[in-house]
């Protein structure tokens, strides 16, 4: 079996992906499980002109850097075409599939967490809220 | 912190973007999900070009792990887990959703990437594949076409690279007829050599110099395909010039020395250099060194004895061709173990790192010989 890598990228590079790595869980509240689309996971946060971050999830602060990726990945999306019935030799219909696999992104640096969570003790939420001026304004529908 | 205008940025520019001291809210996107038709593979810079251009892909049938194959090489993919959270974040002109996702929206957290390592081609299933239906001479034209194998069924079943493949195909002499990849029997090939160098006799050709339309022509006569009179030349011969073949010396002698064993098993060494010097076209001169790596001479009591032991017939990958030699012989010096490993090809491995890898070396003292045994 012989599965072919397409790309459709053409000579521009592939779009990139961004990766946002920590060490750990992110854990969601119990009552929003199964609804966590939409939810905010936290705040990053880059607090001066170097590639530092900070990763504020609840009350948690987790500090780290945008670090070149040592090789790039690619991001591969796998597809299983299924043919239209094909006849086999006995005059049988058969449902043949085959598996096709296509770049659909490459990643050449993430955003990684290591370090110890830092609990915010009093009430970050406020001083952030104060300064964050989301550019996009949300479209309600 | 203040926050500075970034205009409407989102998704993974808006994270790699992320203008000092200003901060982004990073969502789960509205489509978040296992997506596990979504993988990473991690991929050295310089493949890169031949994954832009199309020309990398997966081979492998389902029950074997599946390689990764560029034009010329052969990677083994191996998956690599992950305990840390991997969010994913699409462009933000990938997954368009009802809902408008928040600036930064992961789609995913990925459990792992694949990773890719050089190895050698796999083979051997290449070499049983060919061996099933060797071409014969009272070959049935109507060969039913599930038994033969042409490029594009080699293709989907062995997994190495074109280039290797073609290498390999080389290697074993093998020849495309009709479009099916063929080994050719060995006693067809003994006919062919015979009569190619009975007509040089008896038509007075020099066998360094060989008119090919006159040799091909002169097989065909006879009842060879004109396909495989060629191949002939190919295998026993060398281009000199063009449309000029001088029969190459030694593969011609390898052949005789092979069908003599073929024929007669374990011979004592002076019936069969007796033999051997016999068979050979005149003027031919036979030496021992020329059956390195197809014979192997054992001594039995004052009596040396000499059998066949073809690199070829041997497994291609390192584990299992030591293995096997040392099933042969559980003491091998270097000048006979030389000549049955200088073939194998392991990426990042050198012939001393398969030595010590494989065998134990031992030196009776300084200056004896040293021997090497199974590890």
């Amino acid at each position: 079996m012989e599965i072919k890598l397409k790309c459709s990228c053409g000579e521009s590079s592939c779009p990139e992906w961004a990766i946002i790595e920590l060490q750990g869980v992110v854990e969601v509240q119990p009552d929003f499980k199964d609804r966590i689309q939409n939810l905010q996971i936290g705040l990053l946060c880059r607090p001066s002109s170097q590639e530092t971050y900070t990763f504020t999830v609840g009350y948690h602060e987790l500090s780290g850097s945008k670090i070149p990726l040592k090789k790039p990945l690619l991001v591969l999306k796998k597809k299983i075409i299924k043919s239209d019935m094909e006849i086999d030799q006995n005059d049988d219909q058969i449902n043949s599939s085959r598996v096709e696999l296509e770049v659909i992104g490459i990643i050449r640096q993430r955003i990684l967490f290591k370090t110890r969570p830092k609990a915010l003790i009093s009430e970050p939420q406020v001083a952030v809220k104060e300064k964050v001026r989301t550019p996009c304004p949300v479209v309600e529908k | 912190m203040e926050n500075t205008e970034s205009g409407c940025i989102k998704g993974a520019e808006a994270v790699l973007n992320v203008a000092p001291k200003s901060s982004i809210p990073v969502s789960y996107h509205p489509l978040f999900g296992p997506h596990d038709d979504l993988l990473l593979l991690e991929l050295d810079e310089k493949l890169l070009p031949d994954v832009i251009n199309q020309r990398v892909s997966l081979r492998g049938e389902p029950n074997e792990d599946a390689v990764l194959c560029t034009k010329s090489k052969t990677y083994a993919v191996k998956f690599v887990g992950t305990s840390n959270s991997v969010f994913l974040v699409p462009p933000s002109d990938q997954f368009a959703a009802s809902e408008n996702p928040s600036i930064a929206s992961a789609i995913k957290v990925a459990p792992g990437t694949m990773e890719l390592v050089e190895v050698a081609p796999r083979i051997d299933k290449l070499k049983t594949l060919l061996l099933e239906n060797p071409y014969k001479f009272d070959e049935d034209n109507e060969m039913y076409d599930s038994d033969l194998y042409q490029w594009d069924d080699l293709i989907n079943k062995v997994q190495a690279s074109d280039e290797e493949l073609i290498s390999a195909l080389r290697i074993l002499s093998a020849v495309e007829i009709n479009g099916y990849w063929r080994t050719v029997d060995y006693k067809y090939m003994e006919k062919m050599l015979n009569t190619l160098i009975n007509n040089a006799i008896l038509n007075d050709w020099s066998l360094s110099s060989l008119d090919e339309k006159e040799v091909v022509e002169s097989l065909v006569d006879e009842g060879f395909s004109r396909v495989i009179a060629h191949h002939c030349l190919e295998v026993y011969g060398s281009k000199t010039n063009e449309s000029v073949w001088e029969l190459d010396k030694k593969r011609v002698c390898v052949h005789f020395a092979r069908g003599i064993l073929l024929a007669n098993g374990k011979m004592k060494m002076e019936s069969f250099m007796e033999e051997w010097i016999r068979k050979v076209p005149g003027g031919m001169v036979v030496s021992l060194d020329m059956l390195e790596g197809e014979i192997l001479v054992e001594k039995l009591g004052i009596q040396l004895w000499i059998y066949a032991f073809s690199v070829s017939s041997l497994p291609s990958d390192p584990a299992n061709r030591f293995s096997r030699l040392f099933q042969e012989r559980a003491k091998w010096d270097w000048k006979d173990l030389h000549s049955y490993i200088r073939d194998l090809s392991v990426p990042g491995l050198t012939s001393d790192g398969l030595l010590l890898k494989y065998t134990r070396r031992t030196q009776p003292t300084a200056d004896a010989e040293p021997v090497f045994t199974a590890r």
